[in-house]
């Protein structure tokens, strides 16, 4: 027995030897994912590096990376951070500074928008990560709907004003309401001027926040001091409620993304707040009704902001290797390939390329997105803030407080994990 | 002679219990005193030392906690629902499979399914079956003109939703325990009493039921444990909500741990969690042992 154990022990550290050369990296389900290890033969083929992609749900992602962080040493090379882990990651020093490995290769990190360096690059001014693709949020609609003429004289004569693409948010709230209606006259509403997502704690409160920004209103002043109980947040969570109630379908207050996106890609409603990955995937024949039917634009006022970015541990076993694979997934070859797969560039000069733009006309729109779009609240308890502001909004949706309550609740909340981070 | 050989007969029966016990408190009794330890502590994943003790400090802000005092009653509500439903279906259809003479194992094959299934997919194909729009289950209803329902966008609906994924989940974990236990009742006791001239009914009552008690209790006991620790068909399927509908408890001391990485506060709950199902099982034992 104790041969087999050491033999078993032996092979093991064998195999360790052969396999040094070997990244593990932890991504979430998502295009861009794919896109990268479509990409990845070339830089096995380049470095001799071998890549190991664990793929996981969003949902599993933070509970998988913690213990590994907090680990001495871990089983990530390289990870992917949410914007909203930013805050607790920084603040737990489970990530290793860019900036002598930045300096010594002259790696240019001044082609990234400044609003994603903000969000998952620089912390305090170290470079704890580099921004690998954005998820800013803005609004689908059936541009189809827009332009039919029928549709446009009827919108004029209800409401007085041209059926255009929204420019301001009260001209998309009548929109919404125009557009829900009857179409089999059974006496209830088919199709809808609105699909929400309003499953607890992330969908709801990401999508909010654009109501919140679109109303002017914000999460906090200069000075960290919370400003969820201002009127302008009150009314964005009473425009939510009503779109959710009145024109969106039945069970939007239960919708995770994917679920939402299903019943826009369905055909089933004129609008969906949402990532703007999901523009790809209109376009997509095996997962979309309305292809060529969508179009997207950014939320009057600008909506919300959201990206991951690359980062390496500091549990990571071989960090050297891990910054070789940054810097070629980051390089403008492999980002713009990326770009081209349809993926979500974070570069200025990607956004700027010519056989990108030709392939995709709408990349203009996307980096409007990025320009206008606003950050949501980064510190270090950011994660605990979403399940706050999540279950509040939750809670405001179904009834069972008003919309001044639920602000005033998570005003509170907010300040007091503020507080408790020296926010404030 | 016989003495040392029983003697060294229960020494043999320790020596070969050993590893097992030890494994045990390996597994259980190390994590339960860690747990107790660690709910004394300031401990956080961001801080993961037990450098700062705070005493009952986190007990007692749990009690403050009007979250945790919802989690608690909204599992008290699922638990009572999910163990008696359960009970009453899974009593009744292994009754009937009871009866059955012939394709006993093709019953079973269909019942045992849903158990075999991992709870994660269970909630991802409830979720799609559920779509108010696109699922299949308000298709079927529209098709005999009912509907459409709102099963997890409505704060009560979505609350008898988990339930019933719930029972069709786990129910065969009933039925197959105490179809087992129908099968070994003597056959004696139900000859005498149909001498008697008693009725089904009467045997079912005064046969079956005192018969059966040792085994619906503990049925009952396992699967009133299993039910306080629901966490993944809520986790998939409504996260908590809506509002705070579904909000369970095991739910909320994940996200104490996870997401707001507070293991001291989440161990402190964890272990009052631990406390209120040790009286729970301590009382519903007793309870049904007096009950003759």
């Amino acid at each position: 027995m104790r041969k087999l154990l050491l033999g078993t022990t032996i092979l093991g550290l064998g195999f360790g030897a052969a396999e040094a050369q070997t990244l593990n990296i932890l991504m979430e389900s998502v295009p861009d994912t794919r896109f990268v290890e479509e990409l990845l033969p070339e830089f096995e083929a380049a470095t001799g590096i071998d890549v190991e992609l664990e793929v996981v749900n969003y949902a599993e992602m933070h509970t998988k990376l913690v213990p590994q962080l907090v680990s001495p040493t871990g089983s990530y090379d390289v990870i992917v951070v949410d914007f909203y882990w930013v805050g607790e990651f920084a603040k737990a020093g489970w990530l290793q500074p860019l900036d002598e490995r930045i300096a010594a290769d002259g790696f240019d990190t001044s082609v990234y928008f400044d609003s994603l360096q903000d969000l998952v690059g620089q912390v305090d001014g170290e470079q704890l990560m580099l921004p690998f693709y954005n998820y800013a949020m803005g609004l689908t609609y059936r541009h189809d709907l827009l332009e039919d003429p029928a549709e446009q004289a009827a919108f004029k004569e209800k409401y007085g004003i041209e059926l255009r693409v929204p420019e301001t948010w009260d001209e998309y709230l009548q929109q919404v309401e125009f557009f829900t209606r009857d179409t089999d006259g059974d006496g209830k509403n088919d199709f809808f001027g609105v699909v929400n997502q309003g499953l607890r704690p992330d969908p709801i409160a990401m999508e909010w926040s654009n109501y919140l920004f679109a109303n002017g209103g914000r999460f906090h002043d200069e000075s960290w001091q919370p400003m969820l109980d201002s009127p302008e947040a009150v009314k964005a969570v009473e425009d939510y409620k009503r779109n959710l109630e009145e024109f969106g379908p039945l069970g939007a207050a239960s919708f995770g993304f994917d679920e939402a996106f299903n019943v826009a890609a369905q055909g089933k409603a004129y609008s969906y707040l949402t990532y703007n990955m999901f523009r790809t995937a209109y376009d997509d024949p095996s997962q979309s009704a309305v292809v060529d039917k969508m179009e997207i634009v950014a939320v009057p006022n600008g909506g919300l902001n959201g990206a991951w970015g690359w980062a390496i541990p500091n549990s990571s076993p071989d960090p050297d290797a891990a910054w070789t694979f940054l810097k070629w997934v980051e390089s403008p070859e492999i980002a713009k390939k990326r770009a081209m797969l349809g993926g979500s560039p974070t570069r200025k000069d990607v956004f700027a390329d010519e056989e990108v733009l030709a392939k995709y006309p709408y990349y203009p729109a996307l980096e409007n997105l990025l320009a206008t779009s606003h950050n949501f609240p980064v510190f270090t308890y950011t994660p605990q803030f979403v399940e706050v502001l999540g279950r509040e909004l939750s809670l405001a949706v179904t009834g069972e407080k008003t919309a001044e309550e639920a602000m005033q609740t998570a005003n509170a909340e907010l300040e007091a994990l503020l507080k408790q981070d020296g926010k404030l | 002679m016989a003495a040392t050989l029983a003697a060294r007969d229960r020494r043999f029966g320790q020596l070969m219990a050993a590893p097992g016990l030890a494994a045990l408190l390996l597994v259980i009794v190390f994590p339960i005193l860690f747990t107790l330890y660690t709910s004394a502590f300031d401990f956080t994943l961001i801080n993961p030392r037990h450098d700062t003790f705070v005493g009952f400090a986190h007990y007692a802000r749990a009690f403050g906690l009007a979250e945790f005092g919802n989690a608690l009653l909204v599992t008290l509500w699922f638990v009572v629902a999910v163990v008696v439903l359960e009970f009453a279906v899974g009593f009744l259809v292994a009754l009937m499979l009871n009866a059955v003479e012939r394709g006993k194992a093709v019953y079973y094959a269909i019942l045992l399914c849903p158990l075999l299934i991992n709870p994660v997919v269970v909630g991802l194909i409830w979720r799609m079956f559920l779509h108010p729009e696109l699922g299949i289950a308000n298709y079927v209803l529209g098709l005999v003109g009912l509907g459409p329902v709102n099963w997890l966008g409505d704060p009560r609906n979505a609350f008898w939703t988990l339930v019933v994924v719930d029972i069709w989940h786990q129910v065969s974990f009933m039925i197959v325990l105490l179809l087992a236990g129908l099968a070994s009742l003597p056959k004696e006791p139900y000859e005498a009493a149909r001498m008697e001239g008693a009725g089904t009914l009467a045997c079912f009552w005064h046969v079956t039921l005192p018969l059966m008690r040792p085994v619906i209790l503990v049925t009952l006991l396992i699967r009133l444990i299993f039910a306080v620790r629901t966490y993944d068909l809520v986790y998939i399927m409504t996260r908590g909500g809506p509002g705070q509908a579904t909000d369970l408890v095991s739910y909320f001391i994940y996200r104490q741990a996870f997401v707001g990485l507070n293991i001291g506060q989440a161990s402190a709950l964890a272990v009052l969690l631990l406390l209120i199902v040790l009286v729970l099982t301590a009382w519903l034992y007793r309870h049904m042992r007096s009950l003759v």
